[in-house]
Formats: structure tokens, sequence, C-alpha cells
């Protein structure tokens, strides 16, 4: 009975959003007093998303998990059909509580730390929107609506980094998060095509029972696609720098996102896909090995950086990689475990952060000696083992000199050919604007045409212009009538000769001859 | 006496009216001309109540006995392809008679040629017996020749006089063609129907020899390229309200012609097809880009009439229902478009005396109510959705299509180029930098307006409800197509 009200669940975050998005379209709710009434449309719909999944809890402990519940389809073509369906097991049910109960603490926490900020309800919106995806994409019983709250996590993360999107670095970082997360995106969406093509479902149990039956190439790929979206989402190697940028944002969305929420998504996925994943050992152990080496990365960064977020950021995408080592180790239950535990650890090393700063004096910790006195781990150390600067002159530059490249041909090519007016010169200035106005500088002749069909279009013109000047309008019109007046100036003289008498006589006695 | 007897004699009664009229009353004058149009007028509309689209025959049909040793008979009658044509015929004559107004003297003499032109070309369009028909067709020549050669440009008089000799020619050949199929049939009579159950019946190269004629003959009215050398020289030193006849009526009794003739010969036009195709698709582009270099605005709006009329002639030239619909359509839409456009570049003329389009410059701050209906004209022109042009040419390309595959397409480089024009010309007269001389033009007058807005609201009328004027044509179209098995 009470399952049937799980829908309710990512519904009330996302109504609280709604809700708080009006207010800021109308400007209800502003200033101090307002400020109270936001923090608490934000978290009552929490509180009663949080009590609802406690007692879905106690009646998963005191029976059993009611398992997946199909509410409807969502669309449907051809074969083609996804449902709106949630999965309701140990996994996913005590993840939503934590995830409930986190997001409450860190709204609660919020309502103090964003006092008087500009954008307080932005933020407000932003993050009662994040719960709501976050609380889908754990409960969704299908891999297309978890894709859904996955996307939303990201969108709200891109903008929560942006919070402050009058300062230059924030915009920037916040798009290289973005665009990096893109990548996982890719592998999910191709992990979603491959399973409708060869399983031909998406519901998680489907996937689970029918991925036994296909080829173990098919299996590979879509467990590939699957866990590349993962390893993105847990900022693990080699995709590990984003999350560095990502600290940009207000200390309570680091916290939500990164120390604890949105981050161990990844995982997430990886226990979800347990009965997929077991099937494919090669698969598995290179995830661990990109775990442990994850791990290794994040403890050895971690430890040389002199800022506290940052070296928090680090030891967590160090836990997360042991998580997946644990994975791939076979050990989901762990990882489950692990991940809850560093969850609510995590959350509060960050919220605590903050005031940890006003309490300590004094530099922070130093680095230790061993790692001092190795200077080449050290330094590469302290460079994040170049990974920025690799993924730059890889990708980064490469696009950015195609894109110039493009460009520099669009502009001498395409554009003369088509005949646009030149970009480059184009209205740069008053002067200019003030010359066109005048109609100095355009070309006024009629009959003239830009670009390659312009031109063609004015030569055909013109050769049909001199065939009409010549041949039909002089030669057969005023031809006509000069050949007219020529013949009418013979017939006239021929009149004029035969009304002389002589001729007519001599054309009467013609006429005589002829006759006789 | 029927209503289409009366139909020709109320112009023919105004005439004699204002012959009777001293020539100093010219107020008086212009009164009567004007009654006369719009009784004229209001006998052709009413002819809509009566007319039933679902017959496909000849309706409202009466014969007088006329030279029975001749075999000719006063035969009148419509059907769905003269109706349009009628109509529009009527509409044109009373706006051109509207536009008149500052026309030159003797007024009393222009407006009597006028009307009697307007009765002429009514005939053409209801006669149903050849003689008849040929009598009308030059009955036409004698006003227009007096009209440009009095009251037209610079160059009139040798403007008029092209103008009369082509037309002659070409009627020589037409002349020529109908007594030859006199002379064959047996029937000994030039009855419209006689000449349609004997003609068919001939052998393919008799046919092909006497529709070659009337090619020649209806061609150089239509024009066709490359008889059409009289259009460009007329149509800019005619004075604009004759302009609007010329290229909106005058132009159509070619087309009108040839699809009569068309329907008395299949065997020749099927024979033929071929030839017409290219025909109308070489004055479709030749018209289109001798229209694009003119900087004379009248020359410009008489070269598009010739890529125009090369629509109708493709649509003439597929020889099914869609074309033969796009054919008529576009002859209506052209005479709306071309009639609106002359009368509009004509009252500009009178207010700047220049036709030059590199002298215009940024009207629609000095007079928006004649930009917005030039405009629309000329977007219809183009084809643009929601106007009548629209209309006409989808019909003609989906006729084209069928029949001639994607040879068509060179139809959509017509229109391509025909939108450089229209857009090129809007442009220039209405943006751009305020210019001196532009800046003190009075905006378009009530009567100028009521004139204009007519003939647009008669396009955008028909663009957004076809249906309209789909439905007069519908019959006599599917029985026209139906002769040639399409």
């Amino acid at each position: 009975m009470l399952h049937s009200l799980v829908w309710f669940i990512p519904l009330l975050p996302l109504l609280a959003a709604a809700w708080i998005g009006l207010c800021m379209i109308f400007g209800w709710h502003t200033g101090d007093r307002g400020e109270r009434m936001v923090a608490r449309s934000a978290s009552l719909p929490m509180l009663a998303a949080l009590l609802l999944l406690l007692l879905l809890d106690v009646e998963g402990l005191s029976g059993s998990t009611p398992g997946q519940q199909v509410f409807g389809t969502w669309l449907a073509s051809g074969d083609y059909r996804i449902l709106i369906s949630f999965t309701l097991d140990a996994l996913s049910l005590s993840l939503a509580t934590l995830i409930a109960l986190i997001s409450l603490v860190t709204l609660r926490f919020s309502v103090n730390y964003m006092h008087r900020e500009v954008g307080f309800q932005r933020f407000f919106m932003l993050l009662s929107l994040f719960c709501s995806a976050m609380l889908l994409l754990v409960l969704a019983g299908n891999s297309v609506l978890t894709f859904v709250g996955w996307e939303v996590a990201g969108v709200c993360s891109y903008l929560l980094i942006g919070y402050a999107y009058d300062r230059p670095r924030a915009i920037l970082n916040a798009t290289r998060v973005f665009v990096t997360n893109r990548i996982g995106d890719a592998g999910f969406i191709l992990g979603i095509s491959l399973s409708f093509l060869w399983v031909g479902s998406v519901e998680w149990p489907q996937l689970a029972l029918y991925s036994v039956e296909i080829a173990p190439l098919y299996k590979g790929l879509i467990g590939m696609g699957f866990l590349i979206a993962a390893l993105v989402k847990s900022a693990q190697l080699p995709f590990s720098p984003w999350i560095s940028h990502a600290l940009e944002g207000p200390t309570p969305s680091s916290a939500l996102f990164y120390g604890s929420l949105m981050v161990h998504a990844g995982v997430y996925l990886t226990i979800r896909l347990e009965p997929l994943l077991i099937q494919l050992q090669p698969l598995l152990i290179l995830l661990g090995l990109l775990g442990l080496l994850t791990a290794l990365y994040g403890w050895l960064v971690g430890l040389v950086q002199s800022d506290i977020k940052s070296a928090l950021i680090f030891s967590t995408i160090a836990q997360v990689g042991l998580m997946f080592l644990e994975c791939a180790s076979g050990w989901f239950d762990l990882a489950a475990w692990h991940l809850v535990l560093h969850a609510i650890w995590r959350s509060y090393q960050f919220l605590h952060a903050p005031a940890l700063l006003q309490l300590v004096d004094g530099p922070g910790r130093r680095t230790p000696a061993w790692l001092r006195s190795r200077s080449r781990v050290y330094g590469a150390a302290t460079q994040r083992f170049w990974l920025d600067s690799i993924a730059d002159w890889l990708l980064l530059l490469p696009t950015r000199s195609l894109a110039q490249d493009l460009q520099d041909f669009d502009q001498r090519v395409v554009t003369r050919m088509v005949g646009l007016p030149d970009q480059a010169g184009h209205l740069n200035s008053l002067a200019r604007w003030e010359a066109r106005r005048q109609g100095q500088g355009v070309d006024r002749e009629v009959g003239r045409g830009r670009g390659m069909a312009g031109r063609l279009l004015a030569w055909l013109a013109t050769l049909l212009y001199w065939f009409e000047e010549h041949l039909v309008l002089q030669g057969a019109g005023e031809g006509l009538r000069q050949t007219l007046d020529l013949i009418g100036g013979y017939l006239k003289q021929a009149e004029d000769l035969l009304s002389e008498p002589r001729y007519l006589l001599l054309l009467i006695m013609l006429t005589f001859v002829v006759i006789v | 006496m029927g209503i289409l007897t009366a139909l020709l004699l109320v112009p023919l009664f105004g005439a004699a009216l204002i012959w009777a009229m001293p020539s100093d009353s010219a107020r008086m004058i212009r009164g009567i001309a004007l009654v006369t149009g719009l009784l004229t007028l209001a006998t052709a509309w009413s002819l809509l109540w009566g007319f039933d689209p679902g017959v496909a025959g000849i309706q409202f049909a009466e014969a007088h006995r006329w030279n029975p040793r001749m075999g000719t008979s006063f035969t009148l009658g419509i059907d769905g392809f003269s109706l349009p044509m009628v109509l529009l015929a009527t509409l044109l004559c009373f706006v051109a008679i509207l536009a008149s107004g500052s026309i030159g003297q003797p007024t009393r003499i222009y407006y009597l040629l006028l009307l009697v032109l307007e009765a002429a070309m009514l005939g053409v369009f209801t006669a149903q017996d050849w003689a008849l028909f040929y009598l009308f067709w030059e009955l036409t020549l004698i006003p227009l020749f007096f009209l440009i050669d009095r009251w037209g440009g610079a160059n009139r008089h040798g403007a008029a006089l092209n103008f009369f000799l082509y037309t002659m020619g070409g009627s020589v050949f037409l002349l020529i063609s109908l007594l030859i199929l006199f002379d064959i049939l047996p029937g000994h009579s030039f009855a419209m129907t006689d000449f349609m159950e004997g003609a068919a019946t001939l052998p393919e190269r008799t046919q092909l020899l006497i529709f070659l004629g009337f090619l020649i003959g209806f061609g150089v009215k239509m024009p066709i390229f490359p008889i059409h050398g009289w259009l460009p020289l007329a149509h800019v030193e005619a004075p604009s309200p004759v302009s609007i006849l010329l290229s909106g009526i005058l132009l159509k009794m070619g087309s009108y012609g040839l699809l009569r003739v068309s329907g008395m010969l299949p065997d020749a036009v099927m024979a033929l097809q071929g030839v017409l195709i290219a025909l109308a698709l070489i004055s479709l582009i030749y018209g289109g880009l001798l229209a694009w270099r003119q900087s004379d605005l009248k020359a410009m709006i008489a070269y598009s009439s010739v890529s125009h009329m090369g629509v109708v002639l493709v649509g003439i030239a597929a020889l099914n229902v869609a074309g033969l619909t796009g054919a008529v359509m576009q002859m209506v839409a052209h005479g709306l478009v071309a009639g609106a456009l002359f009368l509009l570049i004509g009252l500009m003329y009178e207010r700047t005396h220049t036709r030059d389009i590199n002298d215009y410059s940024s009207l629609v701050r000095v007079t928006p109510r004649f930009a917005v209906l030039t405009t629309l004209a000329f977007v219809a022109m183009v084809g643009l959705p929601g106007t009548v042009g629209f209309i006409a040419e989808l019909h003609a390309l989906i006729g084209g299509f069928e029949r001639w595959g994607w040879l068509t397409l060179l139809l959509g480089v017509g229109m391509m180029i025909s939108a450089a024009y229209a857009i090129r010309t809007v442009g220039r007269l209405f943006t751009g930098p305020v210019r001196a001389r532009m800046r003190n033009i009075p905006d378009l007058y009530r009567s100028e307006m009521v004139a204009a807005s007519v003939l647009t609201a008669g396009i955008v009328l028909l663009g957004l409800f076809p249906a309209l004027a789909l439905r007069l044509v519908a019959g006599s179209v599917t029985r026209f197509s139906a002769m040639f098995g399409v």
C-alpha cells in the first residue's frame, strides 16, 4: 500500500524547487523574512520525503522489500517502451534514505551559511532540484529514469559551480566540469541504447536477468558504456581532474555534490549492475586497476594540498577509488557499506571545514617529510600529475585549432562563394555604420550579384540582355519596321511611276498586247 | 437578350454616352466611365450566382444567326476557363478607370477607347464562335494602339507601332489557321463546338501545322520567348492604367486562346508538349533574368510578366489537372499582381517622375501605405504562401512534376530569380538612407487606396481561401485533362 506512494519521494523536492522558482520569477518572499519561508518550503518537502522513506524502510525491514514497482508507460515507440518504474530493494531504499537525510541536514546548514547571500532563493531551488534528481537516480527502476536523475544532477552541479556567475573563473570551471561529464553521458547513452538493442529492455531487473543470455561481446559493450559513465561521475582516473574544478561553488553544495552524494553515483551504478558485471571479469579487473590508481593518486595529491577543501576532495576520490576496487574484487556489499559510511563522514567534514578554518590558527597540515624528500613525486603531486594539461593538449588544443581552421575556411571560401558581406570588417566601427547609413560603400548598381550564384546570375543576365537588345528589340522590332519602311518606299515609288500618264498608257498598251 | 450580351453592351453603351458628351465636361465624363465600369463589374460578378461549377460545359449560352452563308453566328457562353477571366477583366478595367484620374486631355476619347477596349476583351473571353473571337481579338488592337500612341511616354509612337505590327503579324497566322480549319471541316461553320468535333479527327500532321499557326498567333500575345519583343516597349511607354490592362488581361487573352485551341487539337498538343515546356521554361528564366537586370521599374515588371506567363505555359504543357489548374490560377494571380504593381508604380511615377530604381530610397518612412501594398504585391509575385501566387505556382509545380519530373526544378530556379529581383526592389524602394528628393512625397489618396486595396485584398483572399477560385475552374479543368487521358 505504502509503496504505491513512492513516486512522491522525488516529486516533493521537485515541487519545492518549482515553487521557489515561481517565487524567484514573481519576486515573492524576498529579504530576511522571505529567507525563512524559502528555507521552510525547501526543508518541509524534504522532511516529508524522508519520513515516507523511513516508513518504507520499516515496511521493508519487517517483511520484505517491495521490489520493482511499475506505474505506467512514459513513452512507447514501436517495440521500445519506457516505463515509469521504481526499484525498491535494499540498496536503493537505504541509499535514498541516506540521500534524504544528508540533504535535509545540508539544507538546514545552508540556511545560516547562505544568510543574506545574493541568490539565496536560487541556491535553495537548485539544491531542492538536485535532491529530487538524486532520489530519482537511486529509486528509478530503469536506466532511462536513472539517466534523467543523472543529468538533472549534472545540470544542478553546473549551475551551482557557476553560482557566482559574475566571476569569470567560476564560469570557466563550471563549463569545464560540465563538458567533462558529457563523456560519461555518452557512455550512459551508449549503455541505454545497446541494452534496448540487445536486451530489449532497460528495466534494471530485466537487464540483470537477460544479460546472461546475450553474447559476451554485447555484454561487454553494455557494461563498458555504463562503467565509463560511472567512472566519470565518480571522478576516477583518467577523468579525475574535473572534481577539483568543481569546488568553485558554495561549501554546502560542494559537501552535498562532491563530498557525499553525487560523487558516489558512479559506485551506485556499479553496484546496481552487479549481476551484469560479475560476468565480465576483464572489465572488472580494469575497473579495479583504475580504482586502485585513483586511490593512490588521490592520496598522493591530497597530501600536498594546502587548502582544506582540496585536501578533502582528493581524499574523497581516493576513498571512492577504494570502493571501485572493492566492487572489482566482488565485494559489492562491502562497497555499499563503505559508500554509506563514507558519505556521512565526508559530508560532516565538508560542512565543518569553514568553521574549522575559523577555529584553527597558523599554517595547515605540513606535507610529510618522506614525500618532500622525493622531489619528483612531490613535484608530480603538486602538479596533480599534469592531468589537466594532458587533457588540454590532447583534446582542447586540437579542437580549438580545428575550429579556427574551419572559421578561416568559412570566411575565406564559403562567405565569398555565397557572397555574404565580410564578417570581419562588418560594421565594426561607428564610422562605418554612419557611412552605411548615408548610403556610402553600398553597391547600388542593379544587375550585379555577389558570390558565385550572384556572379553567374549577373553573367547570364548580361548575356541575355545583349541578345534581347540586339536580336529581339532591334533585330525584330526595329528591323521589322525598317523593312516595312523600305518596302513601303519602293511601293510608293512604283505607285508614283504608275500614276504618270506615260506609264499608264504603257500599261494599257501592254494589257492589249496580252489580250491580243 | 442574354446576360452575356448585356455584359458586352454595357461598356459599349457607356462609350456611346461619353461620345455624346461635350468634351469640356471632364468630371461628368469620368463619372460616366466610373459608373459604367462599376455596372459592368456588377453584371459580371452577378454571373457567379447562376454559374454551376459542377457543369463542365458552356453555360449562359446564347446564339444568334449572323451570317449563315459564311457559317458565322453570334454565340456567347462561358465555362470554368472563361469565367475567372471575365471577372478579372471587369475588376481590372474598373481599377484602371479609377487610376485614370490624372490622364492627359482629351479625356473624352480616352475613356471612350478604354470602354471599347473592355467590351472587346470581354468579347474575346465569352465568344463561342471563332469568327466572333477573331473579330473581338482584332478589335482590342485599335483602342490599344491609340491609347499608347496618344497618351504614352516619350517613345510612345515607336512603341505603339511596334505593338501593332507584332500583334498584327501574329494575328495573320491565327487567321490563316482558322481559315484552313474552316476550309477542311465539312460543317462550314465557325462555331467552337463544330471546330471541336471536327478538328480532333484530323490527321496529326495537319493538326500540327494548324496548331503551329495558333501557337504563333497566341504566343505573340502571351508572350512566349522569342516573340515577346513588343512587350517591354509597350508596357514601359503605355500610360499606367493601360499597362494594368495590358499585362493584367491582354496577356491572358493569349494563354486563354492557347487553352481553347489545345482542347481542339489534342494530337498536336501531345506531339508538341516537349516544345511547349521548353518554350515555357526558357521564357520563365529568360524573363526573370532580364527583369533582374532592369533598373527601370516598369521594364522590370514587364519582363517579370514574360517570366510569369512562362509558369502559365508550364501548366498548360503539363496537360494534367494540377497543371491546368495552376495555369488558370496563375493567370488570375498574375492579373492581380501585375495589375497592382503597375498601378502602384504608376502612382509613384506621377509623384516622383522617375522610374529608375536607383532614385528611390527609404519610402517606408514617407509613404507607409504605399510601402505595405507594394510589398504585398511583390511577395505575391514571388509566390509567398498566403498569397494567390503561391497557390498558382504550387499547382503548376505539382502538375509539371507529375509530367516532367526533375525538369520542373527549373521552375524553382525561376521562382528564385523572381525572389531575387522582387526582394531587391522592395529593399531599394523602401529601405536605405533618407534622400532629400524622397522626403516630401504624398502617400496614397483615398481613391488610389481603394483601387490598390481591392487588388491586394484579392491577392490575399485567394491566397488564404483558394477554394473560392479552384471550385470555379475544377469542372472545366477535369473535363479538359480527361481529353488527354491524364
